[in-house]
């Protein structure tokens, strides 16, 4: 396979790779928030993230499939997520933050298995799949080699996502305090400050992020039951090697990993798959708190 | 302080009992029964050997299930490829996952909470793939099946009782474990790292020393599997394995010994029978779980715990009133 | 009086015991068969499940109208989740305490071979494996006790290389998913090819994690290699993943590729008008080919039952449910040893005709349809053209080949 890598494919490689990275970072930046600001591994992240992959395709199915259904089901279909999570958070989950961080990812878990068959019942074990709309499908010529206009969107989004963030965390009032609050949150309520509605607010935005995460890869993916496995472990592990709690790690951590995978394909194709792990080991073997600062 | 209770005298007893009753077990209950017990004796064994970490060591052993697949692989491949006894397997199944987990604990242990978990993830999967991918030696996703046993272990009610002989001795020794200066260090080490790093423990090497008899013990499990069922597959050291084992020892009760036993035996027991009336058993465990994060935050066993904690700070509470009547 | 009377009702139930005990022997030769239905019911698999328990249910709703020795076939499922441990749990549970007379499923090779060893072989039980494809269930682990009514890998293999021949592609890629599914159909298209085209070279290999959610990369890379043809070597998920990077990067229609059970109505459905024209896929079973009689009203039974058209699955799991009647009506009662004399060279009814249950190696013999997806304004997406019909015999691995690797192992 090495005699066919060129230049180009190699650009077109890394491309891929990040865009790829978007979508991982969209979900873990989600998962690093909820980490940071309320100290919960959510393990019903990835679920969240299935739940917004199903729900924009019925969204955009009952819309009639056209391009205005797809972005119908990018707004709606996070919105739909967020409120369920609002719904999770205010019956139950506020009554938890006092607890040690093993039961909390306890009641994630269980979350999660019940958000799965939830699922299941709901939508059923078809596959199913969503159509970009016109203009973001097939493919353009990058540097002479194809490269899917869909990526180039995502490559589009998440930056914009990432800014979004950075804007909400250090220019609104809301975002300070769930800053502070990751910091310090006795210091927060001894303010005054009700920290429980920053909790509930973060959690919620991070899930709205797994939703985002889900309703963006569903036109390049099956869209089925187990799609929150396979995204869960990755964004824990790359929230761990860019710092627990920080959104550049995040970033960080998903640009090493789409890269590490899409280049690792060219240099050494039959253990693509180690790579990601093979760079936390890394990672964390150098800097045992991962790359960026971390509130933990 | 309410973390530190092992094992009162009167659940000795009960002990005894409940070892009485399992000896006598393939004498009434139908096979099925034998071989389900049988199941969740091995399940047993690996949530005990976790919870010397978690519950005891506060250590975030995510990925437990690498070692147990280790000590299965081992033990399992050794009978299927190789003309020695299955003893020499049976030994060095726990062995080799006792030595996976010292080089692993080497990288680990010097990482915090999540980030040690994260890492152990990380390093446990490398395994995983290891099993997964070297396709002549481990058959990959597949596994290997039909591994034969020796004649003295064919009969489901003599796996029966070896699983029970060695599960009981394994946990008498986890519980020599608890009951030792070490296990009172690793509580303590649990409880105040820095505090026991001040008064000159050294920590790594108090837990990478549990490490080593946790990943020990669950290589057992992984060699009882392999005598149980006669097969090995990469799911065994797969993650959500992992997680499994990590909720069994927070369903039962973390802080208690006999807890992981219990949430083990409940977990397969849900898998099982409630599997068996609907396909949506795993919603029915997740509401369990949430019924007990609410009502019963020490896990199962956590109850007694908390009544007898509870008469005793009473009690306490009562004789200093007596005391300061008296001194009135 | 009142003790006269208590002595009656006593000697009545006397009687009434002795009555039982000697209609009781009559009664069991009359009783149902109990089929044990261990599968995957959850996770991304679960399609493939669900669609062979319908068609099960079909195959049995009918046969139960006419009753089999007296009795009915009933059946009960249980959800391995795609876990081995699960499985063999469950098919214990199954044997050991529901005892049921016949096990089948699953869509898990691994399951479907733990189960074989462990249960079906050590507790003498018939067990049917009617989705997973490792041509080692009824190959070199094959053994008395075990049958597959799937087409295995080495069948797709060897009915994409007869295919293949025919052809003018010399220079061949192979990618797929890297587990043990697609190391074994590639393994078998390459070893069947070479044989029969001594020239094909294979330019290179490309394996990728089962279910990688983006493929586009690999694709890309293989691109810009120029092959003639790439065997793609995946199932499941992937499958989907595939025909949708093959769509994105534009290859369709300029570098020919093959994917077996590419032509599947349930990978194919959900991308509706955006599924690549001019992929290769092979299967055994299309809803809407052959068009018999017998196809249609089953589609049409099916359709009215379910509300989707059969798969594959369904039609592999209607197979086994008329295997399973046939048998125990050839084998004139309730036994698992007869049971096993009579499904071995048993023929039974199809949608596609007549399928044998080869006694050699307790394979079901399938024919295989090569087909070529093209959109169909018709059916509101791609469907399976230009389909040719390869026999049985011409894909299957002969007995002596199957004999010769049971040797070895």
């Amino acid at each position: 396979m090495e005699s066919y890598v060129t230049v180009s494919g190699l650009i077109s490689q890394f491309l891929v790779g990040l865009s790829r990275a978007m979508i991982l970072f969209i979900v873990s930046s989600g998962l690093s928030f909820i980490l940071g600001v309320l100290r919960v591994p959510n393990v019903a992240h990835g679920s969240l993230y299935m739940i917004g992959a199903f729900v924009a395709h019925t969204l955009a199915m009952a819309a009639g499939g056209g391009a205005a259904g797809f972005w119908l089901a990018l707004v709606l279909a996070p919105t739909a997520v967020a409120l369920i999570s609002l719904a999770a958070e205010r019956l139950l989950f506020c009554h938890l933050y006092e607890r040690e961080h093993l039961m909390l990812l306890l009641f994630t878990f269980a979350l999660a298995l019940i958000l799965g068959d939830l699922t299941k019942i709901t939508w059923g074990a078809d596959y199913r799949s969503l159509v970009a709309p016109p203009f973001l499908q097939g493919s353009v010529m990058v540097l002479g080699t194809p490269f899917p206009r869909y990526n180039l969107f995502l490559l589009a989004v998440g930056p914009v996502v990432a800014l979004g963030l950075w804007l909400f965390s250090n220019k609104t009032k809301v975002g300070k305090i769930a800053r502070a609050a990751a910091v310090d949150r006795e210091m927060v309520g001894a303010i005054g400050i009700n920290v429980g509605r920053v909790f509930a607010f973060a959690f919620v935005l991070g899930c709205f992020l797994a939703g985002l995460g889900g309703a963006l890869v569903s036109p390049t993916v099956s869209i089925t039951l187990g799609m929150d496995h396979t995204i869960i472990i990755e964004a824990f592990l790359i929230v761990t090697i860019g710092g627990l709690g920080n959104m550049w790690g995040a970033l960080a951590g998903s640009l090493i990993f789409g890269v590490s995978q899409s280049m690792g394909i060219l240099l050494w194709p039959q253990f693509a798959i180690v790579f990601p792990y093979l760079a936390v080991v890394i990672i964390l073997t150098l800097k045992p708190t991962g790359l960026l600062k971390s509130v933990w | 302080m309410t973390r530190s209770l092992i094992l009162s005298r009167s659940s000795f007893g009960w002990s005894a009992a409940l070892l009485l009753v399992l000896l006598l077990v393939p004498a009434w209950a139908g096979r099925f029964t034998i071989y389900i017990l049988a199941f969740v004796f091995v399940m047993a064994l690996l949530a005990m050997s976790l919870n010397l970490l978690v519950g005891h060591g506060g250590i975030y052993q995510f990925h437990h299930a690498a070692f147990y697949g280790v000590g299965a692989y081992t033990a399992g491949l050794i009978a299927a490829k190789t003309a020695w006894p299955v003893w020499v397997g049976f030994c060095a199944g726990p062995l080799m996952a006792a030595a996976a987990g010292w080089v692993i604990g080497l990288f680990c242990v010097r990482l915090n909470k999540l980030y040690f978990g994260m890492l152990q993830i990380s390093l446990g999967s490398l395994i995983w793939i290891i099993a997964l991918r070297w396709y002549s030696l481990t058959a990959g996703d597949d596994g290997i099946h039909g591994i034969r046993m020796p004649e003295l272990l064919s009969g489901s009610v003599t796996i029966y009782y070896f699983l029970l002989a060695v599960v009981t001795v394994c946990l008498l020794s986890l519980y020599l474990v608890y009951k030792s200066p070490f296990g009172v260090t690793l509580r303590a080490i649990r409880d105040n790292p820095q505090r026991c790093e001040a008064v000159g423990i050294n920590v790594r090497r108090h837990q990478l020393l549990a490490i080593i008899i946790a990943t020990f013990f669950a290589g057992v499990a992984g060699v009882l599997f392999v005598v149980l069922e006669g097969s090995i597959f990469p799911d065994m050291l797969f993650w959500v394995l992992s997680l499994e084992i990590l909720i069994m020892c927070l369903l039962g009760g973390w802080f208690t010994f006999f807890g992981p036993v219990v949430g083990a035996a409940i977990m397969v027991t849900l898998r099982t029978f409630v599997g068996s009336v609907t396909e949506y058993w795993t919603m029915v465990l997740g509401i369990v779980l949430i019924l007990l994060i609410f009502f019963l935050p020490e896990g199962i066993m956590g109850i007694n715990f908390r009544n007898w904690s509870r008469r005793r700070s009473r009690r306490a509470a009562a004789r200093a009133a007596e005391d300061t009547d008296a001194a009135g | 009086m009142k003790k006269e009377r208590f002595f009656s009702v006593g000697q009545l139930l006397m009687w009434a015991g002795c009555l039982l005990a000697v209609v009781m022997p009559a009664a069991a030769e009359a009783r149902d068969i109990k089929v044990g239905i261990v599968d995957t019911y959850s996770g991304p698999a679960a399609v493939f499940g669900n669609d062979a328990l319908n068609g099960f249910k079909l195959a049995v709703n009918e046969i139960n109208k006419q009753g089999v020795l007296g009795g009915k076939i009933v059946f009960t499922t249980r959800d391995e989740q795609f876990k081995v441990d699960i499985g063999l749990n469950v098919a214990k549970e199954l044997v050991l305490k529901e005892n049921v007379d016949v096990l089948v499923g699953t869509i898990n090779s691994g399951a479907s071979m733990a189960i074989s060893e462990a249960v079906a072989k050590k507790e003498k039980i018939p067990f049917i494996v009617w989705t997973a494809k490792s041509e080692n269930i009824t190959g070199k682990a094959g053994h008395r006790y075990v049958f597959s009514t799937a087409e295995n890998t080495a069948m797709a293999g060897k009915s994409a290389a007869v295919a293949f021949a025919k052809k003018p592609f010399k220079k061949f890629w192979i990618a797929g998913d890297d587990y043990e599914y697609g190391h074994a159909i590639a393994d078998a298209i390459w070893r069947n090819l070479k044989k029969i085209k001594p020239e094909v070279e294979a330019i290179g290999r490309t394996w990728w994690k089962p279910g990688e959610p983006d493929l586009i990369p690999y694709l890309t890379a293989i691109q810009a290699a120029k092959p003639d043809c790439i065997i793609f070597a995946t199932g499941g998920v992937s499958m989907a993943n595939v025909l949708k990077a093959i769509k994105t990067t534009g290859m369709e229609n300029k570098i020919p590729a093959w994917i077996h059970t590419a032509t599947d109505h349930s990978v194919l459905k959900p991308l509706g008008m955006n599924a690549p024209e001019g992929v290769m896929g092979t299967i055994q079973y299309h809803y809407y080919y052959p068009e018999t009689p017998a196809n249609k009203k089953f589609v049409a039974d099916f359709q009215a039952a379910y509300g989707n058209p059969p798969g594959f699955p369904a039609f592999n799991a209607y197979t086994t449910a008329q295997l399973i009647a046939g048998a125990y009506r050839k084998a004139g009662k309730i036994d698992k040893e007869k049971f096993i004399d009579a499904m071995e060279g048993l023929k039974v009814d199809t949608p596609v005709g007549k399928v044998e249950m080869r006694a050699c190696d307790h394979q079901a013999v399938y024919p295989m349809f090569l087909g070529t997806t093209k959109i169909s304004q018709e059916f509101g997406g791609a469907i399976a053209a230009d389909i040719i019909t390869l026999q049985g015999d011409e894909v299957m691995p002969t007995c002596e080949e199957i004999a010769e690797a049971r040797k070895q192992k």
